[in-house]
């Protein structure tokens, strides 16, 4: 296995991205398999219109009252036998839960599916402390051997073929070398079978709270999330300050969305309803259960009345599935455990000024809003994000690529404003690019133009009479 | 208890800088939506075994107690597994169960409670190894192909997760037409009170080019059986 050199940002990681054609091939697959299932379930139960407004509903209600949320929630967690610690930031949520694996004398620790876990970067922080620690959804464990991060919320090895993960395995466990799933799948559950039964420390992510009840929701599909919260001896779950929601009539709207969205489901497989440690004499479930309820950037969002509407997201993933942007570049790119369109809104505050590009990488096509089950207005945050970055005292370094394009595009803004030298300019460019066209479209252009053509094509020229209608329609 | 006031005056702080423009939605309309009218049993049986086949359960059918019985018996004999565990039921005596597998001559653990350490592990140890596990469900979900299975000292969740053939066999009055109803079924204070697992088919993965493969982590086979109340 080759790895290349760590890209230095964004630019330099999503044109790796877009130069990767086995990549979009690898995204185009798994997108469109996902969108075959999704449509299959999409209007199953109710229309899928009228749940999203009822689901959005309900979590902009939640979300308009976190705090009394929280401390119903933490109340009932808490009579429940459960150790309910705060984090400010990604720091404390660390050392907390390092501090207790410690103390409680853990050695080997499993771990659900858990992008808030990959948020706070908790793994080295645990294996910096001595701790072996496993990742057990699949795609995670597949992408913990190869030593990289996720790259999709819901699939983390969405950028990889079976034939990859068949050479992982081949290179790692020595069995001999094979690409089918269902055999990739049987090796993996006996491996990781064995990491469960000697676990003495689980950690999974939470999908919904309910205050109500003081019940925290754990969706999954493998079992990874059952295991890890059943098996250990001491279990923590890790959630954002977001995941609250009033009762538990709320829950069923949103599993039914999450599972359509998320994976084409109309429920998924199982869903585990956790509510503190075992009872005297229960055979399983943790004897010492820990919820970790994280801010770490969440309350900025909140107070920011254009960004509050991000944290209704339930992280199902489909923005990413119809993301042109994504579907080119790949999760890796973003360099966030959140890719994609969310990703580019949630990630400036989540994971900090590594991701303060982010917005800028958007056509703003809204796709991702089109899909989104809680219907966030995603290119209106990105635009909202675009602004502030501009207009703070202290905006953005940009690389020379992107300084030389915003140059090009100022100077191009100066040249539209004089409709003579446009004229002129357009008819020398047309008549100079005619040639290189071949069936409409030019794929070479000279420098410094040829940057543009590198990794998208340019449309011929349109015939000079169109062009003249056109402006003569614009002059009304 | 500190962390917990500074974060709600942080939260309270941010809620008013941030209150976005009133109205644009109306809060809370969010009266469950019922997918079919609670109608007739046998509909409810046939759209559950439906749902389930489709995620890749397999529906035995509708059987009496002593029926049920006699089908377990087949199903477990038919792959001669070293070690089938079993937990107490909802409704069913699952000690005749238990009775009768033992009496076909397969060994047969059930589930008890302890609060001794070591005792704990040898019970998991030995559990670990079963090859069936057998549970009673609390509800069956028709909508979905869904089972409810709450976790009790004698019912552990490990009985539906670690074997890799699951059989677990719910009551046809239990049967209830979507997840509001089997919520509202269970009532919030059983859940409170409770862990509760939904389990709609086996254990499942697309991870791999979102190839679907079942038995990941948890069963590879999910085996339903709907007992009739009575056996007249």
């Amino acid at each position: 296995m080759t790895t290349a050199p760590k890209p230095r940002d964004f630019f330099e990681a999503s044109a790796a991205g877009a130069a990767d054609h086995e990549l979009h091939r690898k995204l185009e697959n798994a997108s469109a398999r996902h969108l075959d299932h999704f449509a299959q379930v999409r209007d199953e139960f109710t229309p899928y219109e009228d749940e999203r407004n009822t689901a959005r509903a309900i979590k902009e209600d939640a979300i308009g009252r976190l705090d009394e949320l929280l401390i119903e929630l933490t109340k009932k967690l808490e009579a429940h036998g459960c150790k309910v610690f705060f984090a400010a930031n990604a720091g404390e949520a660390r050392d907390y839960i390092v501090k207790l694996a410690q103390t409680s004398g853990a050695r080997r620790v499993v771990k659900g599916k858990s992008m808030t876990t990959e948020e706070i970067a908790l793994n080295p922080a645990l294996e910096a402390a001595g701790m072996e620690v496993v990742e057990t959804d699949l795609g995670e464990y597949i992408v913990q051997l190869r030593h990289e991060p996720p790259s999709h919320i819901i699939t983390p090895a969405i950028h990889l073929s079976k034939e990859d993960i068949g050479n992982l395995f081949h290179e790692k466990f020595g069995i001999p070398y094979t690409p089918e799933p269902a055999e990739l799948t049987a090796e993996a559950r006996i491996r990781l079978r064995e990491s469960f039964l000697r676990a003495d420390f689980g950690i999974t992510g939470v999908n919904f709270a309910i205050a109500e009840t003081g019940t925290l929701i754990v969706v999954e599909n493998e079992g990874n999330g059952r295991m890890s919260s059943t098996l250990p001896e001491v279990f923590v779950a890790v959630m954002g300050i977001e995941k609250v929601i009033a009762k538990l009539a709320d829950l069923p709207h949103f599993l039914e969305i999450l599972g359509r969205t998320a994976t084409g489901q109309k429920l998924t497989t199982y869903t585990n309803f956790i509510r503190g440690p075992r009872a005297p004499g229960e055979l399983d479930g943790p004897r010492e259960m820990h919820v970790v309820i994280l801010d770490n950037g969440r309350s900025a969002m909140l107070a920011d009345p254009v960004l509050r509407e991000a944290l209704m997201c339930i992280r199902c993933g489909a923005c990413l599935n119809v993301c042109p942007v994504y579907r080119h570049i790949g999760g890796h790119a973003y360099r966030s455990p959140y890719p994609g369109p969310i990703g580019s809104i949630i990630s400036p505050n989540l994971v900090g000024s590594a991701a303060a590009q982010l917005p800028f990488a958007s056509t703003l096509c809204g796709a991702c809003k089109d899909i989104c089950p809680v219907k966030i207005d995603i290119p209106r945050i990105l635009l909202h994000l675009r602004w502030k970055e501009t207009s703070s005292p202290a905006p953005l370094e940009w690389p020379g690529a992107a300084r030389r394009a915003r140059a090009g595009a100022r100077r191009f803004a100066r040249m539209a404003r004089h409709p003579r030298t446009m004229r002129i300019l357009g008819r020398i460019a047309a008549t100079m690019l005619k040639p290189l066209a071949r069936d409409g479209w030019i794929r070479r252009m000279p420098p410094p133009f040829g940057n543009w053509t590198k990794i998208r094509d340019f449309p011929r020229p349109r015939p000079r009479r169109r062009r003249a209608v056109e402006s003569q329609d614009a002059k009304g | 208890m500190a962390e917990l006031h500074k974060l709600v005056a942080t939260l309270k702080t941010a809620l008013e800088a941030g209150a976005p423009n009133p109205a644009a939605h109306d809060a809370a309309k969010h009266a469950a939506v019922p997918l079919a009218p609670d109608g007739d049993r046998a509909e409810l049986v046939a759209r559950f075994a439906r749902e389930l086949e489709a995620v890749g359960g397999r529906f035995l059918g509708t059987f009496t107690p002593a029926e049920a019985i006699d089908r377990i018996v087949a199903l477990a004999r038919e792959t001669n597994p070293r070690l089938v565990a079993i937990g107490d039921g909802v409704a069913a005596d699952a000690g005749a169960l238990a009775t009768a597998l033992d009496a076909a001559g397969i060994d047969v653990m059930r589930t008890a409670p302890t609060t001794d350490s070591d005792a704990r592990a040898a019970i998991r140890d030995r559990f670990s190894r079963a090859e069936i596990g057998i549970a009673e469900a609390d509800y069956a979900i028709a909508s979905t192909g869904t089972l409810a299975v709450l976790s009790m000292p004698s019912r552990p969740s490990s009985l539906t997760l670690l074997a890799p053939a699951s059989v677990i066999f719910v009551q046809i009055d239990r049967i209830v037409p979507d997840l509001a109803a089997a919520l509202e079924a269970f009532g919030p204070d059983t859940l409170a009170a409770h862990r509760m697992t939904l389990i709609t088919g086996p254990s499942r993965t697309a991870d791999i080019e979102k190839r679907i493969v079942l038995g990941v982590h948890g069963p590879k086979s999910l085996d339903v059986l709907v007992v009739w109340p009575h056996d007249d």
